[in-house]
Order: structure tokens, then sequence, then C-alpha cells
């Protein structure tokens, strides 16, 4: 048995070794996409391009223009404007906002208890636009309480940022990312491997030598278990050594469940090759059961409570979902086995599900 | 040249690296003939052929098919032969009808002239009962004859066939020589490749190929009295020993 | 001409019989939209919330009712210990806990602003800052109404505002899937006409067709117009498939102008389908262009701002993405898309898709001639 395994396992090696450039890439894409969102993110400050209709004139208004330009989070842009000119202005993407301040904005300010200025903001990105929002908002009250004194707080908030107390993006994203990672190569290179035996006849010349399935299976998964776990460690050493992102929790038991979860992976590539025909289709379906649900409703990039309930419901029977629970735990928490045992016997139960599904098919898509 | 030379090689040579493939070969091919490559595998019988094809560039020399360049007039050439690979491909999700009209498309036949090739080989090669087949699903010796019926659609000049019954039974290789023949009497030159000496006796005429060089040239019957043996076999064992010895000697 | 109809024809039957791309072409690109509009949300809503009520008294239980009714907060549970609440936060269970400490009522109507400790899961640095965000939002909400409803000696009156009268153009409900969803146009046409030029490519490469086929005297721009052409008109199905599927399910319509998107997406496809030629060109087998193309792919869509907006990244990656042709498509999109932005305002875009796809297109013709020799 183990001879013929290690046979397997060879040629597999042989296989990836001779395909230098996919081998390339496997290897070098996890450090580019770390380093990446690690110098790449930046969740605050943008600058808000934005212009001014001031049709008061007044001390008061160029007083308000100057709380808004004074704070670095605005940049004027210059220029004789109307409100009319407000869809050009956009659409040449030349400003995100424009503040209108009204002919009796003064007058107002004199006699009434609340003033109104207009405020346009080009929302395609919701983002930004709930980013100026939130900013102006600031601005104004700010200009406000200049006026009349600051209003006293009623209470006092103590934020404690827990965990991840600099809110550094690169530290949430590191964990995912391996989750993301592991899938990628896991499934879809046992996928495409196995189809493509098929597609070009390998796989019969290997049955009808005295192997068993089983050990064909064993075979072919050892190197792309190693496979995914260099890309694992080199993950987590590149991140370090980048970004400093710690491991806080046991190292062996992120090792444990990463072969849990790499296992499961690989049963799903194991699955799609015994359905797909060709390696095109093994690709497709591969990354659209495993790495697309993994990637956008894992909760890696996008909370999931913020999903409607479908999606919510999908999130629980995927992987990954799990998966990253229970790595940020280990890894950014320092948690352990008390804490999380809900995920770990949960992604498990979804492991022996599809592995059992996927052999039993292997089995018959065999005969 | 002669009035009736469709292939004339000078000097052709091809380097792949430092690994010289083709070394400096000569020779001329006649109107009408059954002209066999002999060699062991990788003495260079195939790379020889893809030169003649268009399919590899030369490292050194030249070679005109029916007086055309290969180097410079390629597009004529490939308007005049066929070929059929070592493992001729065709598209296995398509049936075989498909196949036919996409690849007399691709050689600008003209619907008509088309149609008529089409029935004509279909009814030559026996292939009527498979017309509308799934490719995937036929046998490899129908594969094979479909694959030289493709290779013929646009009547080429020149044919060549580099081991085109690897793989098949005695008798439909018997067929498919039968064919060949019949290809070479309305005048067309073939050119085979194989490593089936037997099928080597059916040529009219042999090159034998070593490491990239000729080591012989002749009619079958010629070559073996110039080497007294009884068969083409016998010839070119003795031939390759001959030259693996003087080698070692070396 | 022809053969390049020839070369069509073949192709388009392969599509045809293969059931399989018939429904990825409609279902891929229905299953993008639905997941895409849904999941990728930068809003954060059911914040997992459990509350330390160490005071107990009307204040207390009417700061928590306003938490309660917040949709932003799911409230799982009210913990009496303290040691609790870090426990439920390892666990995940909860991602803010907020603290009321003793005397909270008290100590506000003394005027001596009692402290309120908010604990936050920061894992998530970004929905951290929103969570507090709204806790900040609520605790004023709480301070307006207890102004009002309650005598609180703290609050001053006569107090001026300047409020924002704030026009939100073309998303007023700041929906994060506005942003997003044209963005899948590209997707559908980066993955049909890369991946698919470039297999389909290889494929032939690989099993000898295209030898046989380099035999024949078709010529290299005849092959490759025969081998491309279908795919454009995949891709282009699926994108027109893609608009229908947005209007029915989203209810988001084209602002601008079709035809000037059509032919965007045609400078576009250029660049797309050289690539798949290039990376044909690279690859001995289908599984190789595949990373190939996935490579090339994924970072084109990461620095396209599809998801991070390319004003958030670093300087020096900005300037990375100005190599980037999805980028500008990207842009074209949304604002022909959602603002009905004309050529005028997208002269610079044009002209960089242009330039991209005559550059790429012309290297990969090249290249690919080559190879054929």
């Amino acid at each position: 048995m183990k001879r013929r395994v290690f046979a397997v396992i060879r040629k597999e090696f042989i296989h990836i070794a001779r395909d230098f450039r996919s081998l390339i890439i496997i290897l070098v894409m996890p450090v580019l996409m770390i380093a990446l969102y690690g110098y790449g993110i930046t969740l605050d400050m943008r600058c808000i391009r934005f212009a001014v209709v001031d049709l008061s004139r007044t001390p008061q208004s160029r007083a308000l223009i100057a709380s808004f330009t004074g704070n670095g989070f605005f940049r004027e842009v210059a220029g004789d404007y109307t409100p009319d000119d407000a869809p050009s202005l956009f659409r040449q993407r030349r400003i995100q906002m424009m503040l209108v301040i009204p002919r009796d904005f003064a007058a107002s300010l004199a006699t009434q208890a609340e003033t109104t200025v207009q405020v346009l903001v080009d929302a395609t990105d919701a983002n930004v636009g709930t980013y100026i929002h939130t900013y102006t908002e600031q601005v104004l009250q700010g200009y406000a309480s200049s006026l009349s004194g600051a209003v006293q707080p009623i209470l006092r908030l103590e934020p404690r940022l827990l965990y991840n107390p600099d809110r550094k993006s690169t530290h949430f994203f590191v964990p995912g990312l391996i989750a993301v990672l592991l899938m990628l190569v896991s499934a879809l290179l046992t996928s495409i491997t196995i189809t493509r035996e098929r597609e070009s006849g390998t796989m019969e010349q290997i049955l009808v030598s005295p192997i068993r399935p089983v050990e064909i299976v064993i075979g072919k998964v050892i190197p792309y278990i190693t496979i995914g776990f260099a890309d694992g460690a080199l993950i987590l050493a590149s991140a370090r050594i980048l970004f400093g992102t710690p491991v806080h929790g046991s190292l062996l038991l992120l090792a444990l469940l990463g072969t849990v979860y790499v296992f499961v992976a690989l049963s799903f590539g194991l699955l799609v090759s015994t359905v797909a025909r060709t390696q095109v289709i093994a690709m497709f379906m591969t990354v659209m059961l495993t790495i697309l649900p993994t990637f956008l409703l894992s909760g890696f990039l996008f909370p999931v409570a913020s999903m409607p309930t479908v999606l919510q419901y999908l999130s629980r029977i995927i992987p990954a979902t799990y998966f990253l629970v229970i790595i940020r735990g280990v890894m950014l928490k320092g948690v352990g086995i008390a804490e999380l045992w809900l995920p770990i016997v949960s992604l498990c139960a979804i492991g022996t599900f599809i592995l059992s599904v996927a052999v039993m098919r292997f089995r018959i898509s065999l005969e | 040249m002669g009035p009736d030379t469709t292939v004339s090689v000078r000097g052709l040579t091809r380097d792949f690296g430092s690994f010289r493939a083709v070394d400096d070969v000569w020779f001329e091919v006649h109107t009408g003939e059954v002209f066999g490559f002999l060699g062991a595998n990788g003495a260079g019988k195939t790379t020889l052929i893809r030169m003649l094809c268009g399919l590899l560039e030369p490292t050194a020399g030249t070679a005109t098919v029916c007086g055309l360049d290969i180097r410079t007039r390629t597009r004529d050439v490939r308007r005049i032969i066929g070929y059929m690979s070592q493992k001729f491909s065709l598209y296995e999700d398509l049936p075989v009808r498909a196949n036919i009209e996409f690849f007399g498309g691709v050689y600008g036949l003209p619907r008509s002239a088309l149609k008529r090739s089409i029935a004509r080989l279909t009814a030559e090669l026996q292939l009527e009962e498979y017309a509308s087949a799934q490719t995937r699903s036929l046998p490899l010796g129908i594969k094979q004859r479909l694959a030289l019926g493709i290779a013929l659609l646009h009547n080429p000049s020149v044919l060549f066939l580099d081991e085109p019954t690897a793989g098949v039974d005695p008798i439909i290789r018997r067929n498919f020589w039968r064919i060949i023949y019949d290809i070479a009497g309305r005048g067309s030159t073939v050119f085979v490749t194989t490593h089936y000496m037997e099928e080597a006796e059916y040529c009219n005429r042999l090159l034998i190929m070593h490491q990239g060089k000729i080591i012989e040239t002749g009619s079958p019957s010629e070559l073996k009295t110039r080497h007294d043996r009884p068969t083409i076999r016998d010839v070119f064992i003795r031939l390759i020993s001959e030259r693996m010895q003087e080698e070692n000697a070396v | 001409m022809r053969q390049v109809f020839y070369l069509m024809q073949k192709e388009f039957r392969q599509i045809v019989r293969d059931r399989f791309m018939i429904a990825l072409l409609f279902v891929a690109p229905l299953v993008l939209i639905f997941v895409l509009g849904n999941a990728v949300t930068t809003e954060v809503l059911g914040i997992r919330m459990v509350f330390y009520d160490g005071d107990r008294t009307p204040f207390s239980r009417e700061l928590l009712a306003h938490f309660r009714d917040s949709r932003y907060f799911r409230i799982v549970g009210y913990e009496s210990r303290y040691r609790e609440l870090t426990r439920l936060m390892d666990r995940g269970e909860a991602q803010v806990a907020v603290v009321l400490p003793a005397g909270f009522q008290r100590d506000i109507l003394r005027g001596s602003a009692p402290t309120v400790q908010v604990l936050v899961d920061a894992l998530d640095g970004n929905s951290a800052g929103v969570a507090l965000g709204y806790v900040t939002d609520i605790v004023r909400r709480f301070h307006k109404q207890a102004a009002v409803s309650m005598p609180l000696p703290v609050i001053p009156t006569g107090g001026r505002r300047v409020a924002a009268e704030t026009r939100f153009w073309y998303n007023p409900n700041l929906e994060s899937r506005v942003f997003i969803i044209p963005g899948i146009m590209a997707i559908l046409l980066v993955i049909t006409t890369v991946l698919l030029t470039s297999l389909g490519i290889v494929r032939e490469k690989e099993i000898g067709t295209l030898e046989q086929l380099m035999v024949t005297p078709i010529r290299s721009w005849q092959l490759i117009a025969g081998k491309t052409l279908p795919f454009c008109v995949v891709g282009f199905i699926a994108a027109i498939l893609c608009m229908v599927f947005i209007r029915i399910i989203f209810g988001i319509g084209i602002a601008g102008s079709i035809l000037l998107l059509a032919v965007e997406s045609v400078l576009f496809i250029l660049t797309t389908l050289g690539m798949g030629i290039l990376v044909s060109t690279i690859s001995h087998s289908q599984q190789q262009a595949l990373f190939i193309a996935w490579f090339f792919m994924i970072f084109g869509m990461i620095l396209s701002g599809f998801f991070i907006p390319i004003a958030n990244m670093p300087p020096l990656i900005q300037v990375l993405t100005y190599a980037n042709p999805v980028r500008y498509y990207m842009t074209i999109l949304r604002e022909i898309y959602l603002k009905g932005t004309g050529l005028s305002d997208l002269v610079e875009e044009t002209v960089a898709l242009a330039v991209f796809g005559t550059v790429v297109f012309s290297a990969a013709v090249l290249r690919f001639r080559r190879t054929l020799r």
C-alpha cells in the first residue's frame, strides 16, 4: 500500500515541479496579495474635493468655509460656481461634494435657532457618501458650537478596542487570506488534476494497475496538502515579517485545524472531479462552488450579519465561515478549544459529510 | 531538379538548443511516389516532416514543394499539401460531419466542391455510416480513416503521413495502404514515416535516418540486394547496428 | 473571410454542444449579481451586543431601549458578571459590550457625566469603527431625548444649530450595491474573454488540432479572429443578460448612453482578448493557462477599484493602477451606468482603453504568429 501511494505522490510532485510557472504563481500570489492588502488599504482619510457656492458672502459664511477647509478632511476646488454646475462637476469627477450657503445665511444665524445649508453629494459610492455625510455633520456641529459654546456631554464614552487596538486591517485580512488560498489551492488543484487524468485517459491506465481508489486519492491529495501548507506558512511568515501580524494562540492547534480545513477543501475538489468532464468545467464548478462563496459569503471581507437572511443561511454551510472564526480566534485573540469548540465541531461535521459523499461518488465514477 | 520532381530537399538542418535533430539532409522525391522515412524513435523523421509542412522553421538549408520554397511561400505550400500527424486530432465533441465540414471550410473549398469532396471521400473510405456519429465514440481505426479523409479533402499534391497506422490492427493497416496506393496512383506524392518494417516494403522508395542524418536511400529491392538481406527489417537492423558499433569505436 | 466563418461556426457548435457552457452563460451572471449585490456591503448591520447594566434605573433602561430599537444592533444577552463579557467576546458571540456603571443615573442628574465603557471587537477594524460610530450616535439621541423627557439640569437651552440639507445624488439611499453592481459586467467580460479565449486556444494546442489548423493555408489573423470573435459574442451575451438581470433584480438601469457603453466595451474587450491570446502563448497546458489567467484577473480586479476604492490605496499602488486597463473600464462603467456621463467627460479613460487595446492586442497577435512558426 505504502509503495503504491508513494508512487502516485512522486508522480504528482514531478508534475507540479515541472510546471514551474504555476508553482511560482501559487507561491508568489499570496505574498503579493498580503503586501498589497497590508500596504494597500487604509480605512479612513481621503481628501474630499468640494466646491462652494457662497450666496451669502458674509464674514459668517467665510468662517463656515474656513472650518471646512481648515480640518484637513476637505479640499476646496476653487471656482465661481452655481448649484447648476453640480451635475457636470460630478460627471467630470472634479468634486465629490458641493456646499451651497444660502443668501440669508448670516441673517438666519442671528435670528433663527436652526439654519440650513445645502450639501450636494456624489453618492455613487455609498461609502464615500456616508463618509462625507459624517464629516460634514461634524464640521457643522463644530461651527455651531463655536458660535454658542459647546454642549456639555451627558455621559462620557470610553471605548476599548480589543484584539486589534490599532484597527489594522492587515491583521484582520491575513487569516482570511489563508482560508481563501488554502481553499483555492486545495480544491482547484485537486479537481483539475483528477479531471485532467480522466480527460487524457491516464486515469484508466492507473486504474488497471492493482492500486485501490483510496490509494489514488491519498496519493494525489498529499502533494496538494503540502503545497497548501507551504502557502499557509508563507503567508503567516510574510505577514509576520512585513506587518508584525501575531499568532497569539497555539500554532499546533492552528496546524491541526488547518489540516481539517484542507481536507474539507480537497473533498470538494474530489467531488467536483467526479461530476466534471473537462478541466474547464472542473475549474468553473470549483470557482462557483467553493472559491466564490469562500470569498464573498464567509465573512472574509464582508460581515455576514449584514447580508440578507438567505445568504446568512448559505454562509452557515460554507466550511470557510467556521474556519475563519477559528483561525481569527487562534491567531488574533489567542483563544483555544474551550472557546472554539462549536465552530470546530461544525467544521468537522461538514468535512465528514462532504468527504464521504465525495469518496462514494468517486468510487461510483470509477466503475 | 528533374521535371517530375515534387519535393526537393537541400541541406535541411534543425537544431533544438544544442541538439541537432536533423543534420544537413538532401534528397528529391518524384511525382506519384510513395516515399518512406524509416528510422528509430528520435531519428529526426517527425522533425523533417514538420519542417516540410512549414510547422518548424529550418535552422539551415531549404526545400521546395512543387517548386515552392517552404521558407518564403509557406502559405502556398500549405494549400497543396495534406498532413496527418502522429496524433492526428479531431474535435471529439463534434460529430463526424461537422469535423469534415470544418476542415473543408478552413481549406477554403467552395461549398459545392466541398460537398462533392465529402461524398467522394466518405464513399471511398467507407465512412458513410459514421457521418452523423459522435467523433468521441468512434473506434481508433475509424478515427484514423476519418483523419486521412480530412487530410485529403482539398486534393493535395503532396500528402505527409506521420506514423499513420500506429496502433491499428493489421487488417485496417492493409486497408489503409490500399488507399495510400490509390492516392499515389492519382498522381499525388505520399510521404510516410513508419516503424513497422513490413510496411516499409510497400514503399516505392525508402530513406533510412539515424540521429538526424540519412544513412541509406533506395527502393526496398535495391536496399535488400545491396546489403544482401531478405527483408527490410534485416537491412535496417544491420545498418543501425553498424552505426552503433562505429560510434562506440569512436 | 470564409475561413473565419467556418472557424466561428465550429467554435459555436462546440459551445452549444457543451450544455455546461450554456448553463454557465446564463447562471453565472445571475449568481454573481445576486450574491455580489447582496453580500458586498460595507454597511454594518446586526452587530451582536451584550449589555452590562450595573445601575438598573430608569435612565439605564432608557439607554438600553435605544440600543434595542436600533436596527444596527442585536442584543444577544444581558450579563451581570463583568468577567463573563470578555468570555463572550473571546468566543465571538458578542462584538460589542456596553458597560453601564453603578450610579449611572445619579451621576447624570448630578451633571458629573458618568463613564460608559464600550468594549469593541476590533479584529475587523472597519466594522469596529462603524460600530463605535453607531454607539456614539445612539448616545447622542439618548441625550437629545433625555433633554425633552426628563428634567435634566445639564442641557443648555438656546444653542444654535447649523443643519445640512443633504442630497445624495445618483444613490439616494446610500446602498453600497449600487456602486458594486455595474462592476459585475467587467468581471463577466474578463472571465469570458481572457479565460475562455486562452483555454480555447491552449486546448487545441493540447489535443493537437491547432497544429492541424496550422498546416492549412489559413492566415494567422483568420485563426485569431475565428478563435476570439465567438468568445466576444459570448461575452456580450453574458453582459447583456447581466444588464437585464440587474434591471429586474435591483431595478438599476443605465443612466447614460447604451451605445457609448457598447463602444467602450469593445475597446476593453480588445485588451482582454489580447490578454487571453498572450496567456495562451505562454502556457503549455490548460491548467497552466488557468493559473496564469487567474493571476492576472485577480490582480486586475483588485487594482481596479472594484472592491477597494483606489483613493484608499497607498500612493505607490495608486500609481500602479494606472497600468491596469480594468481600472479605466470600471470608471467608465460606473460613470455611464450610474451618472449618465457622456464621452466628453470620459476622454482620458477612453483614450487609455484604446491605447491598451491596440498595444496589448497587437503584441498578442505578434507573439501568437511567432509561436505558430
